[in-house]
């Protein structure tokens, strides 16, 4: 397993190299440079351009560029942004990213969540009107144009209804006297996720092999404890008004990416556990007299989930750069904002930049999803 | 006439008062598109206390439904249209799936025809026994523990393979555990679907002479079902012979290969002369099986049978008797022939 780990890990920094390389040369590929931006504005004359290109290093040769971002990149120093000068991008890139994993990740792992849920259900109960409700309503909102789609859930819950905020991410006015910036807050936010996701996935592998409604108490307790005590720390630290009011702007992208995507996960679950119901194990799980429950979840469900999760991997990919269109429409300061702008702007240090975070994420993320899926199928052993 | 009265007496062999499991005219079909597949038709049998009772026939020819229709975990195309199952007398026909659950396992285990397959590749071997006792035994995890080590040993399987995953198992290993867990509730019945087809011989001829020795200690009853006579010779006291979905023969195994009647029988005990004169070492029977759907009149059989005459086309032949057993044919081979 170390071995496979490291062997991965080398396979990834490798990748990363490669895919730090071909971003560097396709931004470069775009006609001009960061001083076109400024072309049309009269206060600067050529000369101005000129020493603007020199200081930049946009006039040296490409291979010379390119050894310096390569340098640079090694050392961990990913420049400047010209169009935010003199934020370096590293701060930028720190500022919007968890923005936009905090919002893909949630919908990404509801999506999935509610897709092998009711994949699981349809295919266990073939030709019900759940199936019937869930497959046409779920690929009509998977094939549904997302510009379209995402502006109807503004106009109806946000403008009609006026159930949820409209765009941004937070209300201006609630955080002008707030006593911390929105990015604490969001990086507090996200603490408190991960702490709790890592207890109670704790305390289901501690129970795994308990059953019966003693192993299913424990296991509610244990989601409901910590949503209570991160509640609890919250109000006491005097900022739960703030959280509220992003996870407030979270609700309308969220559930709007959430109804998009999840028919997907939802036919594949149903086709892999009709593929599985005809395994030879799963008669033998009914032969032994086990409860319909036991044998769908635990023999059926089980088995099926395997290719889901390989699909999840890849949705992780999706769940960082395919935001683009949902954080322009919901007005999201995130990574996709952010990569536009900087490619608009010729802002070629933060354009790169923002590539090659987003894609060590993604590269981290398969690495998780490869050590969960040997967790998962005891058959793989590195 | 019906095959069914060709049972519970002519079974004389059994040795306790009351047969542990009895079929009477059990008749199951699939719907398919193609038609309907007469996949088990009026089968009788009975099998008593401590008995083992052997099924035989090409393959294709309904044991796998069969035995699947005696544990009702039929497929949802399936149908019994007739006949009961008396389990200890009691038929589970009618039953609920509800209450068939606490039959299954309990009263009647099965060690499937693929038992490669039948064990959950995620899931550790024992826990997957633990299982099965958790639902029908009311243990503790220790006490389950201790059974599984128990049963192990009674299969001849090294107790630290317990905590193993499926894939860490051989063929063989695979199949003794397979056992192991058909075993793990005290059965009545334990039905043996080609326990041993995937194996190399000589795995084969130990696992069966080891479950024959688990039987005699355990006193249960077994139904060994395989296309192969000579596995059935070995391991049964009853052989009971099917084709195209009826049980055709049946009787005391020495009986039945000392003078078959049915002449499928005999060409499946290699007494059949070839058609052809060619000298076969093991018997090939010409013709292939009959087609489920639309199955010859009269007789299954008589496409395939030398000893087919007018009658064997159109009517469905009668009862013969001899000795300990019967066979359903118009022209009995053999001795009384
Ligand atoms: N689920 C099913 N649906 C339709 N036909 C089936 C099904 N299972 C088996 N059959 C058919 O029933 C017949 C008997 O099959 P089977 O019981 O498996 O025979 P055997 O075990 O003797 O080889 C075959 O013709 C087979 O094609
Ligand atoms: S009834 Fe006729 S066709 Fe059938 S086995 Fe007997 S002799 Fe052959
Ligand atoms: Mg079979």
């Amino acid at each position: 397993m170390v071995g496979y780990l490291l062997n991965r890990t080398f396979q990834i920094l490798l990748t990363l190299f490669v895919f730090m390389s071909i971003v560097f040369f396709i931004v470069n590929a775009q006609p001009g440079d960061v001083s076109n931006v400024y072309a049309l504005n009269p206060d600067l004359p050529p000369e101005t351009r000129e020493r603007l290109r020199d200081l930049f290093g946009v006039n040296e040769p490409l291979w010379k560029q390119y050894l310096v971002h390569v340098r640079n990149t090694l050392t961990g120093n990913f420049g400047v942004s010209f169009s935010n000068y003199p934020r370096s991008v590293a701060d930028i890139v720190m500022e919007r990213l968890p923005r936009t994993l905090a919002l893909f990740m949630t919908a990404t792992v509801l999506s999935f969540y509610l897709g092998f849920a009711l994949g699981k259900i349809i295919a266990w109960r073939r030709g019900g009107w759940t199936e019937y409700t869930s497959t046409i309503g779920g690929v009509t909102l998977y094939t549904v144009f997302t510009p379209w789609f995402g502006l109807m859930m503004i106009w109806l819950l946000g403008f009609k209804a006026g159930w949820l905020p409209i765009g941004k991410f937070l209300d201006p006015e609630l955080w002008r006297d707030a006593p911390t910036d929105a990015n604490a807050v969001f990086g507090m936010m996200i603490a408190t996720a991960v702490a709790a996701s890592v207890i109670v996935f704790a305390v289901f592998a501690l129970t795994k092999k308990r059953r019966g409604s003693g192993a299913a108490l424990i296991r509610i307790g244990s989601l409901a404890g910590s949503l209570l005590v991160a509640v609890g720390i919250w109000l006491v630290a005097g900022t739960g008004y703030l959280a509220w009011d992003i996870i407030r702007h979270m609700v309308l992208p969220v559930v709007t990416l959430t109804l998009i995507s999840f028919a997907g996960t939802m036919l594949l679950t149903r086709s892999s556990m009709l593929e599985t119901m005809r395994e030879d194990y799963v008669v033998a799980a009914r032969a032994k007299g086990l409860p319909e429950k036991d044998v769908r979840d635990r023999h059926v469900a089980r088995n099926a989930l395997l290719p889901v999760v390989t699909s999840f991997m890849f949705s992780l990919a999706f769940a960082v750069d395919g935001g683009v269109i949902i954080e322009s429409i919901f007005s999201w300061p995130g990574m996709g904002q952010t990569l536009v702008s900087a490619a608009v702007a010729e802002d070629l240090p933060l354009a790169v930049g923002a590539f090659v975070f987003v894609g060590s994420f993604i590269l981290l993320a398969h690495l998780a999803a490869d050590v969960l899926y040997v967790y998962l199928d005891p058959r793989i052993r590195y | 006439m019906s095959e069914r009265s060709g049972d519970a007496e002519a079974l004389g062999g059994g040795r306790s008062p009351g047969p542990v499991l009895a079929v009477e005219g059990l008749t199951m079909h699939y719907s398919t598109r193609a038609g309907v597949v007469r996949a088990v038709d009026g089968v009788s049998f009975s099998v008593g206390k401590g008995q083992a009772l052997g099924l035989v026939g090409e393959s294709g020819c309904g044991k796998s439904s069969l035995a699947l229709t005696l544990l009702k975990l039929l497929p949802e195309n399936a149908q019994i249209l007739s006949g009961r199952i008396l389990l200890d007398g009691m038929d589970i026909v009618p039953l609920p799936e509800e209450r068939m659950r606490e039959y299954r396992w309990s009263r009647i285990a099965m060690v499937f025809q693929a038992a490669m397959n039948s064990l959950n590749p995620v899931y550790r071997v024992g826990e997957q026994i633990i299982e099965a006792l958790e639902v029908h035994v009311e243990s503790a995890r220790e006490e389950s523990l201790r059974r599984v080590r128990e049963l192990y040993d009674l299969v001849n399987l090294d107790p630290s393979l317990i905590m193993r995953y499926p894939h860490e198992y051989s063929g063989g290993m695979k199949q003794r555990a397979v056992i192991a867990m058909a075993l793990a509730c005290e059965p009545d019945v334990v039905i043996a679907d080609e326990p041993t087809t995937a194996l190399d011989v000589i795995v084969q001829d130990h696992i069966l002479r080891e479950m024959k020795n688990v039987r005699a200690e355990l006193g249960m009853s077994m139904i060994y079902v395989s296309h192969d006579m000579a596995v059935i010779a070995e391991v049964s006291d009853m052989v009971g012979v099917m084709y195209a979905g009826r049980l055709v023969e049946l009787g005391s195994t020495v009986d039945v290969f000392r003078d078959p009647i049915h002449p499928y029988t005999r060409a499946l005990t290699s007494a059949f002369p070839s058609v052809t004169g060619e000298k076969h070492e093991l018997t090939v029977l010409p013709g292939e099986p009959p087609n489920m759907i639309d199955p010859p009149s009269g007789c299954r059989f008589h496409p395939r049978c030398p000893y087919a005459t007018d009658p064997c086309r159109s009517e469905t032949p009668p009862i013969v008797r001899r000795g300990g057993h019967w066979a359903a044919c118009w022209n009995p081979t053999g001795e009384g022939a």
